[in-house]
């Protein structure tokens, strides 16, 4: 018998579709916006410009419908009374457990697009410098509640957790 | 404003309904200057590059958003002391809550700069001892910027009040006991550290430096002139092989000489009181205490010209020494290159076990196939790329020939790399080891780890392998058992760190 790692229970709020959607096309309306600016603008644009300007109006919408999708089946966490479980990775998948136990800090994150579309991030640090645990396009409230007992039961468990 | 009646009883500090504190006003008038003057660079070479163009205004819009973050990290930072907890609320468009348990914070250091003194105020970093992971100081700690002195030191003894009850006598030095001392036989294993080459560098990068600089070219000395001529009537190939024996006896000798100014005198000893402490150097001398419950593990680690001789390094993974800093780099050094042998005795002596002896569970094969290919297939791209640069004339051939030629040297240290991968499980500890070049046997102590991360990339899923990784507060911070086999792995971690696995685990049976 060969034991694997199933999945992480939940999944993030489905709003991170719309969010990631979102922060990705601002910045292929920038790239195409300033190909777009060069070659109407300029007398004599590069000619590569041509060409990767193609190439962007082909990849923008490509990256738009598939990323965030993909990205929202790939990115789910689990928290049980012991540890923290995230999943997330692509083409390199990645799995993160860390025991309340050697929880330090909780963080919530959001930036203006997360406020705008109700969503939070939470980091979870331990003492390591393997890098924290991240669950990123949480609902604002669910993000809350989860901080929120993450620190009740690091609290429980004394210790400096290193 | 208050109205005499009404006395309100401040919450007290430490209870659920603690009021908030904010970062003193006063620096607003600080804060702002000094961002416009770090973003002087910006704002300067953008007017004077884009001199007539309209982005050359850039510069400004750079420094009025670094103006405003410092302006709003001033007015919205708010932090206050709970029973249980520090918390911390800061930023107007990005929005950041952290909350720090108080039984975690390990320091609290109180730093009063420049920008600070001009109004006595101080910053004071609360740590929670995490090991920095090199992102910016914000990151690690939380940073109170600007509070006065008074409130950094009321921090300072509210947040360790709870410590400072353990009793710091030092009545009489309690008798050591000795673990290892240098060997002058040691010294033979120096030229294997080729630790000299970094000195060569650094002295012909100088001299080459100075001659640019005082536009000197050392071709038209005489010396350097006889050299060059004697030199061009020989063959290259002559030549080549004098130069290198030159290069490597000049490189051993100041290896040797290296060794000698930081090994030696060097002792570790163990005190009573379960301290470590090493002491090393003939003229800056270096002297590290470890408390042996802030030990995580140890490494032996066996670059491959010292293994080829038969010597390796012993290196202490424990938490609160800085690492990868300049002079503290080698701050954990448990043995200087000394005989394999001596490193496991020393091994055996810190720990009172030697698990980095243990025999190691080889990888499967699948690891060999991904570690050649990584190795040849990248020296294949390096040279189909320098290929690339003689086609279109910006170097001449040889370049490429000598990357071709580099190709079975690739695949044997990808066959070397494969041989030395291996783990094991000794009950407390988890033992990896991997690399060529510099190899590595970490033992690494499972009650140490914070946590497991399993790595998976598309070619490690496809050949069935993954890369487990034993985050620790110590140390590099993390070590990892690569390309193991993907069920072997999980079991090792579920065996390392008992039931943080068992949950989340499936048998797949049923798939096939």
């Amino acid at each position: 018998m060969a034991p694997r790692l199933r999945p992480p229970a939940h999944q993030v709020s489905r709003r991170a579709i719309g969010y990631w959607a979102a922060t990705a096309a601002l910045l292929w309306i920038v790239l195409i916006g300033v190909q777009t600016v060069i070659v109407v603008t300029s007398d004599d644009p590069p000619a590569f410009l041509d060409v990767t300007l193609v190439i962007s109006c082909v990849l923008a919408p490509l990256h738009l419908i598939v990323m965030p999708r993909w990205r929202y089946r790939v990115h789910r966490w689990e928290v049980t009374g012991e540890a923290v479980y995230t999943q997330a990775g692509w083409l390199k998948q990645e799995w993160r457990i860390a025991p309340v136990s050697r929880i330090q800090t909780v963080d919530i994150e959001r930036d203006p697009f997360e406020q705008l579309f109700g969503l939070a991030k939470i980091t979870v640090t331990t003492a390591s410098a393997a890098g924290p645990l991240r669950i990123a396009g949480l609902a604002h409230g669910r993000a809350l509640e989860l901080a929120d007992e993450l620190t009740k039961t690091t609290q429980a468990v004394r210790g400096d957790a290193t | 404003m208050s109205s005499p009646e009404v006395v309100v009883t401040p919450p007290a500090e430490g209870t659920p309904e603690a009021p908030w504190h904010r970062l003193d006003r006063r620096m607003l008038l600080i804060r702002p200057v000094l961002d416009l003057v770090r973003s002087l660079p910006v704002l300067l070479g953008a007017l004077l590059v884009g001199r007539g163009e309209p982005w050359q205004w850039i510069g400004l819009v750079f420094t009025a958003i670094a103006v405003f973050t410092g302006v709003s990290h001033v007015l919205t930072s708010r932090y206050r002391i709970t029973e249980t907890q520090v918390e911390w609320h800061t930023g107007l468009l990005l929005r950041k809550q952290r909350a720090v348990p108080r039984d975690r914070i390990r320091t609290v250091d109180v730093t009063s700069e420049p920008k600070h003194r001009l109004f006595s105020l101080a910053a004071a970093r609360i740590g929670t001892g995490r090991h920095s992971g090199g992102k910016g100081p914000g990151k690690d700690e939380l940073v109170l910027d600007a509070v006065t002195i008074a409130e950094a030191q009321r921090l300072r003894t509210l947040l360790l009040r709870r410590k400072a009850a353990t009793p710091s006598e030092e009545a009489s030095p309690p008798p050591e006991q000795l673990v290892a001392a240098v060997d002058k036989k040691w010294l033979r294993y120096a030229p294997f550290t080729l630790s000299g080459i970094a000195v060569v560098g650094a002295a012909v990068g100088t001299v080459y430096h100075f001659a640019h600089e005082l536009h000197f070219d050392p071709i038209q000395f005489s010396l350097v002139q006889t050299v060059v001529g004697h030199f061009a009537d020989t063959p290259t190939w002559v030549s080549l092989v004098l130069a290198a024996a030159g290069l490597l006896v000049l490189v051993s000798l100041l290896s040797i000489g290296g060794y000698v100014l930081s090994f030696w005198n060097f002792r570790l000893t163990r005190e009573p009181a379960g301290t470590l402490h090493i002491r090393r150097g003939l003229i800056t001398t270096r002297s590290v205490s470890i408390e042996e419950d802030r030990l995580r593990g140890v490494e032996i680690r066996e670059p491959l010209p010292l293994r080829l001789a038969g010597g390796a390094r012993c290196v202490a993974i424990a938490g609160g020494l800085r690492e990868g800093k300049g002079a503290d780099k080698s701050g954990g050094l448990l043995l200087p290159p000394a005989p394999l042998a001596k490193a496991h005795e020393v091994v055996a002596e810190v720990l009172g076990e030697d698990p980095v002896a243990t025999p190691l569970t080889p990888h499967p094969r699948r690891a060999l196939y991904r570690r050649l290919s990584r190795a040849v297939v990248s020296v294949l791209l390096l040279a189909a790329a320098l290929y690339g640069l003689a086609w279109l004339g910006a170097l001449p051939d040889w370049p490429w020939q000598v990357a071709l030629v580099l190709v079975p040297v690739a695949a044997l240290v990808g066959w070397d790399r494969y041989r030395g991968l291996g783990h094991a499980f000794t009950g407390r500890y988890l033992v990896t080891r991997s690399g060529s070049l510099d190899r590595g046997t970490a033992a690494v102590r499972c009650d140490g780890m914070t946590g497991i991360v399993v790595e998976r990339s598309y070619f490690q899923r496809r050949a069935g392998l993954v890369t487990i990784i034993a985050p620790v507060a110590a140390g590099k911070g993390h070590y990892r058992v690569l390309d193991v086999g993907e069920a072997d792995g999980l079991a090792l971690a579920d065996r390392a760190v008992p039931g943080l696995l068992t949950p989340f685990l499936t048998d797949q049976r049923d798939r096939g």
